[in-house]
């Protein structure tokens, strides 16, 4: 009970720490708007490739290092989905841009779910004896990603290009003005925490997996296929991080280095939030958004160009010394 | 492998019985230069052009393609120690190796000590800021999961692979050449005496860790690799094994870092790039893991092939392919397919099917 006193109060603390630098850091209420929305949006996109990292580390000890890939197939697969040209070019089949929009994102979960599906019942399955080269098996995928896409779509960055109703349109407040798609990232990112949060609380199969977490041998010991519950959780994990690729997008393009800087950073989100809680997983992802928007802010004019890109890390060495068991997590 | 020692025999002759196969081995490394010279009629010197010497012609080239080897082989034998034998596994080997070359460059460029004593004074610290570095990111992690630790590294090496790539002392992401080093060391005009040099690192270093594991500090290390809350029970303090391992294995990738600068003769952020925590990982994998001459197989068997991919094109039904393009793809299927299909790796396998056909007596 007190562990847990102790780790409200540190989340409060940083939280309102960040906020306080972020404010005095800016000059007006647009720019701190600005900050924390983008802080937000960051944290969501976070979110989305760490959740799936730390259920999946929880049930099944594997700590996956391709799912910054997936983060960045996902983004590829929209992209190419929504433009001319590319693999597969919709723009005749479907005219409408926001139509597209959302069948390049159903296309990018596909793509994500199956990719996942053969990662784990491929590669990961006959490794379960030795969890050591688990670990160097999902870093080897991360690499064969990361060239595939290189080799299908060159190593050139494309920046999103074409325009849909939420992409861009804009709001004002403070006399700022922000983009509503930001915001519309940020109102998916809740809606998908609550959902995952009420099909582990509520649903069997969430039930399943939150048993499994605690003790993977006995939920077997009852005659629950564990095997498929891995599958399973590791598929949508998979799903719900290209999810994430493929709707920020239209925001932060398709990249090549995607992948890995969403990798470290969702690492540092859940070595945080504490390995294979849930809870843990979403406050982490916003904790360390806004800590990403707040070094952002604050790296401007200065001669720390670097500091955004470091401070995830920063944040994990610093956990690591201090609390390595994360916020929420059981000390162990 | 151990053979009863016939009790009349002097101990130097029986140890080179034993290692017959490496010393031959040896030998023709060190003949290397000239045989290659002899068979394709061109000097191993390199061609004279005034007082300098150019270096062109089969030999030099095969030299400069075989020190890629021995470097390789030496940062595989590091990573070798330290996942091989103690199973720690370190997504950040780069993290040393490049370290160590920044250190040398700047000791060499930016300061104004004599060109011999920089070199030295560069290798010597960096090497030991090798060291230092392995201590304190081992005493942060060590002590946890070795997930923990794995993270850790890939961690601590992407934020030296971004400081380094922006800071602007060393240039950011084009880096610096090294312009002042030791006529006798410096590769583009004595190549022979650098690759006799690293030759000497890798021998140096094949017997250090031969050595090292053999010893009772050794047996310590493979007892926490086969288990370590074992070890830990057995009275072992298995942190400061584990923190020792770390330290001499960064020291060795920081040794390959510096003969890496002092070859390209260019500082840079690409060795702290991915590929040198890849590479090491890959070779010893496919090597043998915890096998003490398979990174070294891994190493060269690696890069030979790359060197003579370099050039070939794929032709897929009309789809030419060059294979340089598609290297790294490549590297990672093989990578995956050794994992999974092959785990002991070349040596690690040739010695299981050895013992399964002798039973022992």
């Amino acid at each position: 009970m007190t562990g847990q006193r102790a780790s409200l109060i540190a989340i409060v603390v940083i939280l309102g720490g960040l906020v306080g630098v972020s404010a005095l850091n800016s000059s007006s209420p647009g720019d701190f708007g600005i900050t924390l929305l983008s802080g937000l949006f960051q944290g969501m996109l976070l979110f989305l490739v760490a959740s799936g990292l730390s259920i999946v580390f929880g049930l099944m000890d594997v700590l996956n290092l391709a799912q910054g890939s997936y983060f960045m197939v996902g983004a590829y697969v929209a992209y190419d989905a929504q433009h001319a040209g590319g693999l597969i070019d919709l723009t005749a089949v479907i005219p409408d841009p926001n139509l597209r929009f959302i069948i390049a994102v159903i296309a990018a979960v596909l793509a994500g779910a199956l990719l996942g599906y053969l990662l784990e019942r491929g590669l990961l399955r006959p490794l379960y004896s030795r969890p050591i080269f688990q670990l160097v098996l999902t870093f080897g995928v991360s690499l064969v990603a990361l060239e595939l896409v290189k080799f299908i779509w060159t190593t050139t960055p494309y920046s999103w290009t074409e325009l849909f109703g939420v992409r861009e349109s804009f709001f004002e407040l403070f006399g700022q003005r922000f983009s509503t798609y930001r915001l519309f990232v940020v109102g998916m990112g809740g809606v998908l925490i609550v959902t995952i949060a009420l099909l582990l609380q509520r649903s069997r199969i969430g039930i399943i997996i939150r048993a499994g977490v605690e003790d993977r041998e006995m939920v077997q010991a009852l005659g629950i296929n564990v095997r498929a519950v891995f599958t399973l959780v590791f598929t949508l994990g998979c799903a719900i991080a290209a999810f994430g690729g493929a709707i920020a997008a239209p925001f932060l393009g398709a990249s090549t280095t995607l992948g890995n800087a969403f990798l470290l950073q969702s690492i540092a989100v859940v070595v945080l939030g504490g390995m294979g809680s849930y809870s843990g997983t979403a406050v982490g992802s916003v904790l360390v958004g806004l800590a990403i928007a707040v070094a952002q802010d604050v790296a401007i004019g200065t001669d720390f160009a670097a500091l955004p890109s470091i401070t995830p890390m920063l944040l994990l060495v610093l956990v690591l010394l201090l609390r390595p068991s994360g916020l929420f997590g059981n000390s162990r | 492998m151990k053979t009863m020692q016939a009790p009349n025999q002097p101990t130097w002759r029986h140890w080179l019985r034993g290692n017959a196969f490496l010393f031959i081995l040896l030998i023709g490394l060190i003949l290397f230069p000239f045989i290659v010279g002899a068979l394709t009629d061109s000097s191993p010197f390199g061609v004279p052009r005034g007082d300098r010497m150019i270096m062109r012609g089969e030999s030099v080239r095969w030299q400069s393609v075989l020190i890629e080897v021995y470097i390789l082989a030496i940062l595989a034998m590091s990573y070798n120690l330290l996942f091989g034998f103690t199973g720690v596994i370190s997504f950040g080997h780069a993290l040393f190796f490049g370290v160590a070359g920044y250190v040398l460059g700047l000791m060499l460029e930016f300061t104004a000590i004599e060109t011999g004593w920089a070199l030295l004074l560069g290798a010597l610290a960096g090497i030991a800021i090798c060291g230092v570095l392995g201590l304190v990111v081992g005493l942060v992690t060590l002590r946890l999961k070795g997930v923990y630790f794995a993270i850790f590294t890939l961690a601590v090496a992407e934020m030296a692979f971004i400081f380094f790539g922006r800071w602007q002392l060393t240039r950011a992401e084009d880096g610096f050449a090294i312009t002042e080093l030791p006529l006798w060391l410096d590769p583009s005009q004595n190549r022979l005496n650098f690759y006799y040099v690293t030759l000497i690192a890798v021998v140096i270093t094949f017997l250090f860790i031969r050595r090292l594991v053999n010893s009772p500090t050794g047996a310590v290390f493979k007892a926490i690799r086969e288990n370590e809350d074992r070890a830990q029970s057995m009275g072992f303090n298995t942190l400061n094994y584990k923190l020792l391992s770390l330290t001499i294995a960064g020291m060795l990738a920081g040794a390959a870092g510096l003969l890496q600068v002092i070859l390209n003769k260019k500082v840079g952020p690409e060795l702290l790039g991915v590929s040198y925590t890849v590479d090491p990982l890959l070779m010893t994998i496919i090597g043998g893991i915890g096998t003490f001459s398979g990174p070294i197989i891994g190493a060269g068997g690696l890069h030979f092939l790359d060197v003579f991919l370099r050039d070939a094109e794929l032709n897929l039904g009309g789809l030419v392919i060059d294979i340089a393009n598609i290297w790294a793809l490549l590297l990672g299927i093989i990578f995956i397919l050794t994992v999974i299909v092959f785990p002991f790796g070349i040596i690690g396998t040739w010695q299981r099917w050895r013992a399964r056909r002798k039973p022992p007596a």
